[in-house]
């Protein structure tokens, strides 16, 4: 039987102090969105963001103790059992355990459309890489994703952030510049990303 | 709280009866969009999930919120406390069974490759319960709402029948029917076999459907 135990996952704990248990990746689920939180060392348990860009709905349900949801600026205490389902994807969440034990699971996709696998998890995945600057090991991860997607576009573009980190000049230009063939508006974000400061001068670079 | 979001609390909702389970239809409630979401509640002893098998493509994954739980999945049993993930892809049969009393179960579900259409039988379930309470306007309020929201299905006007004709409402039910034209190729079975349609099987309009 193919099963875990939230306690069992592997966890990758994120700059912003929470731990993402990578459900998904786990069980090699392709037809929805899932994965786990638990606390990190700051409490966090959800990271504060929008789904504003992928146009997601969420769900977050208290597996176990006690989390406190500030969702559109409005405070939620949950416990176990209890959920909370964000329809609107411009809304701001983000959620603090209040017990250490605390554990959420969250699902998630865009309404009306097949899910696909997005480019965070492997943000994600390589975020403890990148920050051991462990870049030949960074650029397997992204690597690793786009051979499922090759034209990921936000794939493409952060492989290109990190190749530009690693010195890889060449590549890193090849990949921003496929990146804003499939999403011209990368090239504003290029433009102003400190990741790319030591390919912004060569003449290749897409402006 | 703004409209753009909801809580929910599964212990506090009103179940609804689909198969020998406690259904606590999440999905039919919240109105989530992006995949099947459902959960099951029962006591110890109690059927927690109705044994069946997923149609090809389906993934579903089942994660024990509180209590235990026995899993079977094909051939093989499992203790799951809660904290548990159980991933099962199409094809092979499950079920589960509460150790504890309370013991609730979390089901997300969706087809791979394939943009979710929104259950359908989560509602029905919601219907179901409501005509066996003797709801039948809410039952009926129901299903009008999903009718019109997925005017394609032939399978909801049909069930519309079925729950008409357990109620005793021959009239409803052939109106229900009758909606049914042109009719799917499935439906000659259904009718046959369906023991939902007995109350209006002796009916001369039963007879005119089967010709």
């Amino acid at each position: 039987m193919n099963v875990t135990h939230i306690d069992d996952l592997a966890g990758i704990e994120l700059a912003d102090g929470f731990v993402w248990r990578p459900v998904r990746r786990h069980f090699g689920i392709k037809a929805f969105g899932v994965n786990v939180y638990t606390p990190g060392a700051s409490g966090q348990i959800v990271e504060e963001h929008t789904e504003r860009q992928l146009g997601h709905e969420e769900i977050y349900l208290v597996l176990r103790g006690r989390v406190k949801f500030t969702i559109d600026g409005n405070e939620h205490e949950l416990g176990q059992g209890q959920l909370v389902f964000v329809r609107d994807p411009s809304l701001k969440r983000a959620g603090v355990a209040l017990t250490d034990d605390a554990a959420v699971l969250a699902i998630g996709g865009k309404p009306g459309e097949a899910f696909e696998v997005s480019a965070w998890e492997t943000w994600f995945a390589a975020a403890p890489l990148v920050e051991a600057k462990r870049w030949d090991e960074v650029i397997a991860v992204y690597n690793d994703a786009l051979a499922e997607k090759p034209d990921h576009p936000a794939l493409l573009y952060n492989l290109a952030c990190m190749e530009a980190q690693a010195g890889k000049k060449d590549e890193a230009i090849a990949h921003l510049q496929r990146a804003i063939e499939l999403r011209p508006e990368f090239a504003e974000s290029a433009a102003n990303d400190e990741d790319f400061a030591s390919i912004k001068d060569d003449p290749r670079f897409p402006r | 709280m703004s409209e753009g979001y909801e809580i929910l609390t599964l212990d506090e909702v009103e179940t609804a009866e689909h198969r020998g389970s406690n259904l606590i239809p999440v999905r039919y409630l919240l109105g989530f969009r992006p995949a099947g979401v459902n959960a099951w509640i029962a006591d110890a002893g109690g059927q927690l999930i109705p044994p069946h098998e997923e149609d090809s493509g389906n993934e579903e994954l089942y994660a024990v919120v509180r209590g235990r739980a026995s899993f079977v999945v094909g051939d093989e049993t499992r203790d799951a406390p809660a904290g548990t993930l159980i991933f099962v892809e199409a094809g092979h049969h499950r079920t589960a069974t509460a150790e504890e009393d309370g013991t609730i179960v979390f089901v997300v579900g969706a087809t791979i490759g394939e943009a979710f259409s929104g259950g359908g039988w989560d509602t029905f379930a919601v219907a179901y319960t409501l005509q066996r309470a003797g709801d039948m306007d809410g039952c009926r309020r129901i299903m009008v709402e999903e009718m019109e929201r997925r005017p394609e299905s032939w399978e909801l006007p049909y069930n519309m029948a079925c729950l008409e004709a357990l109620a005793g409402n021959a009239d409803e039910a052939f109106a229900m029917l009758d909606r049914l034209a042109p009719a799917p190729p499935e439906l000659r079975e259904y009718l046959e076999n369906d023991s939902d349609l007995d109350n209006i099987r002796d009916d001369p309009r039963f007879q005119e459907l089967l010709k």
